[in-house]
């Protein structure tokens, strides 16, 4: 049985030897410090990426869908889904009055890559969307500044228009939106409020919105040959299956599809960005896991290599040990205790190396490149606790075999080592 | 078995096997050595001497024959049970002092209590004992390389004794030494001896052994000689 005084004193000697060898002990841990950093910058990045998109999801509302002729998540071919028939509004209508197990339904047309223009102002690329006023009930209508447009405001085709927060951010830097007229597409529209910030980072597309009245989005851009999605709040999350389940029932007759015949629509949820991110997340893991893999192994025979030295040097002492009554596994503790505080002090470093860099990222960089701004400015502390067990797994690993070959030393010839 | 017997010996042999040939270090040894003896073992190099030490030193195992010491059966046990052995029963001084150089004195001493898992305060007191026992009261926390070459023995002493063991070897202990400052250690010895500790001296020097009160010869791994000293040095 290994007793508590051994290991404390395996602990001691080990500590004592990494003392005694500071630069080399540093330069044995290098490898480690690299690993490590490794897997933390990795980490940090994907729970940033994570967070992101949790965030971005929560603010959309994880629980509403969008019934659509395109597949938002890339999964089906583009000549499949070009050929698919247009939504049609009545389709969307009859859709939303058969729908029962659901909160509110409601239809929304798009209209891509238009201008907005104020004063002097342009912005390219933003998509205004036509719907009705109960489109504000939902998480993704809901208001920062301002108010959503009411129905009265749809029925008479109003010209006002609610401002996704990255369409308000460009075209009012100073704020102060509210009132003011702006043009989309040549048309003049009031601008009556401004919705909250959805996207985080990857995802700010989503704020690059407008909202009107669908009324009068098809007096502006018309209403032929047009497709209509509907947007579905489920009401809950739990309920979400049940009402997709409806929702594709009911489209299917609508639709007139029949049995074994494949849907001619698409039911998008705030989920499908997930598999986008799941792209970003496997080519940061692979680039990632290679270079990782790759240093620990560079780390592991550093280790490997200096414990070597280590105990070769030390033939005579680990004999003095023996003679006076260390047994082997005295002697394999010790070393295995070396290696394993190399490999740890090696971890340690990286945490304060990866922590500045965190630090000065999500300080100093995030202002010069607002892109970083997923980025925590803190190490996720779940991910130092991971890494230090890993660094320790690594460090008993690369000490085994130098430390078995230590305690295995013949104690006559070890004494007599010069 | 008699119970004053510390060290018994029947037919002990050790041959190390070269690569193409054998070598017979120790051959047909049976030697018997009671408590509070203080034997020198004596030899030229070559003799199997060292051999001979580093078995009743459990550094070693016998390729044949049995080996007891204090009436156990040393040579059938395993790696940790000498280790064990080692550390109860045995206290080596060595020609080269060998100390840790890194720790200082008490450190050093305090080894052999650390392996037997003395509580801390105990090992303390121990090992400051045995260093005032040894005249370095005054030196405790020096480290082996500020001290002399006598003293670093005496150190060596200290440690070896620390554990209160049945028996200390001392291998060539004034070897490393000048004269005067040897016979202050063999001086050293005599007194432990007279306190009832058996000590066992290795050397190939006559005027080292003649401080020992029985001297065994060795030549080529056989016993050529074993007399009582008539007249020992007194130190």
């Amino acid at each position: 049985m290994i007793k508590i005084f051994e290991i404390r004193e395996a602990f001691k000697q080990a500590l004592d030897s990494i003392k005694v060898n500071r630069m080399r002990s540093f330069l044995a841990s290098l490898g480690v410090v690299i690993g490590i950093s490794f897997v933390l910058l990795m980490g940090w990045v994907l729970s940033g990426l994570d967070k992101a998109m949790s965030d971005s999801f929560k603010m959309m509302g994880v629980d509403v869908m969008y019934v659509d002729k395109h597949d938002w998540s890339g999964g089906k071919s583009w000549n499949e889904v070009r050929n698919r028939p247009n939504i049609t509004l009545q389709q969307a209508n009859k859709l939303i009055e058969s729908l029962q197990s659901v909160e509110l339904a409601v239809p929304v047309a798009r209209r891509w890559q238009a201008e907005i223009k104020y004063g002097p102002n342009k912005y390219q690329g933003i998509t205004a969307q036509g719907t009705y006023y109960q489109f504000g009930y939902t998480p993704g209508g809901s208001i920062e500044f301002g108010r959503f447009f009411s129905e009265n405001e749809d029925q008479y085709s109003s010209n006002v228009v609610c401002l996704g927060w990255k369409v308000y951010e460009t075209m009012f830097p100073k704020g102060d939106a509210i009132g003011k007229t702006i043009k989309i597409e040549g048309h003049n529209f009031l601008v009556i409020g401004v919705l909250k910030k959805q996207g985080t980072t990857f995802f700010d597309f989503i704020d690059n919105i407008v909202y009107m009245p669908l009324s009068t989005f098809l007096k502006t851009f018309g209403k032929f040959r047009r497709t209509f999605s509907i947007a579905v709040k489920a009401g809950s999350e739990e309920n979400l299956d049940n009402a997709r389940a409806e929702v594709e029932g009911k489209m299917r007759i609508i639709r007139n599809l029949q049995p074994g015949e494949e849907n001619d629509f698409s039911i998008n949820e705030s989920k499908a960005f997930e598999d986008q991110v799941k792209i970003i997340r496997t080519v940061v893991w692979s680039v990632g896991i290679g270079m990782t893999l790759l240093s620990f192994v560079v780390g592991i025979i550093g280790i490997i290599n200096v414990m070597f030295v280590s105990i070769f040097e030390r033939t005579r002492e680990i004999g003095i040990r023996k003679a006076l009554g260390a047994k082997k596994r005295t002697i394999l503790l010790q070393i295995v205790f070396e290696a394993m505080l190399l490999s740890l002090l090696g971890a340690i470093i990286s945490f304060f190396f990866t922590s500045f860099i965190a630090y000065i990222t999500g300080t100093i960089i995030i202002e010069y490149v607002p892109q970083v701004e997923f980025l925590s400015p803190f190490m996720p502390y779940d991910l130092l606790i991971i890494a230090s067990i890993i660094s320790i797994f690594v460090g008993i690993f690369a000490g085994l075999v130098p430390a078995i070959r230590a305690s295995n030393f013949d104690p006559v010839i070890a004494l007599r080592y010069e | 078995m008699d119970n004053n017997i510390l060290i018994k010996t029947e037919g002990l042999s050790k041959i190390y096997q070269m690569e193409s040939a054998q070598v017979i270090a120790l051959k047909d040894i049976n030697l018997e050595i009671k408590h509070n003896e203080y034997v020198a073992i004596m030899g030229p190099s070559g003799s199997g001497k060292t051999t001979l030490m580093s078995i009743l030193g459990c550094l070693d195992t016998p390729s044949s024959g049995s080996f007891y010491l204090d009436g156990v059966d040393v040579s059938s046990l395993d790696d940790n049970q000498l280790a064990e052995i080692r550390n109860k029963k045995i206290g080596f001084v060595f020609q080269t002092f060998n100390l840790l150089p890194r720790a200082n004195c008490i450190k050093n001493v305090e080894l052999p209590l650390i392996y037997s898992g003395v509580a801390k305060e105990e090992r303390y007191g121990k090992a400051v004992k045995a260093l005032e026992d040894v005249g370095l009261g005054d030196r405790m926390t020096h480290k082996p390389t500020e001290l002399s070459g006598g003293q670093r023995q005496r150190v060596a002493v200290a440690r070896a004794l620390v554990n209160n063991p049945s028996l200390i070897f001392a291998d060539e202990p004034t070897g490393n030494l000048d004269t005067k400052t040897g016979e202050e250690i063999m001086k050293l010895f005599a007194e432990l001896w007279k306190k009832g500790n058996s000590i066992i001296l290795v050397t190939h020097e006559e005027d080292i052994a003649r401080h020992a009160h029985r001297i065994i010869k060795l030549r080529d791994g056989v016993v050529i000689d074993d007399f009582r000293n008539p007249n020992p040095v007194i130190a």
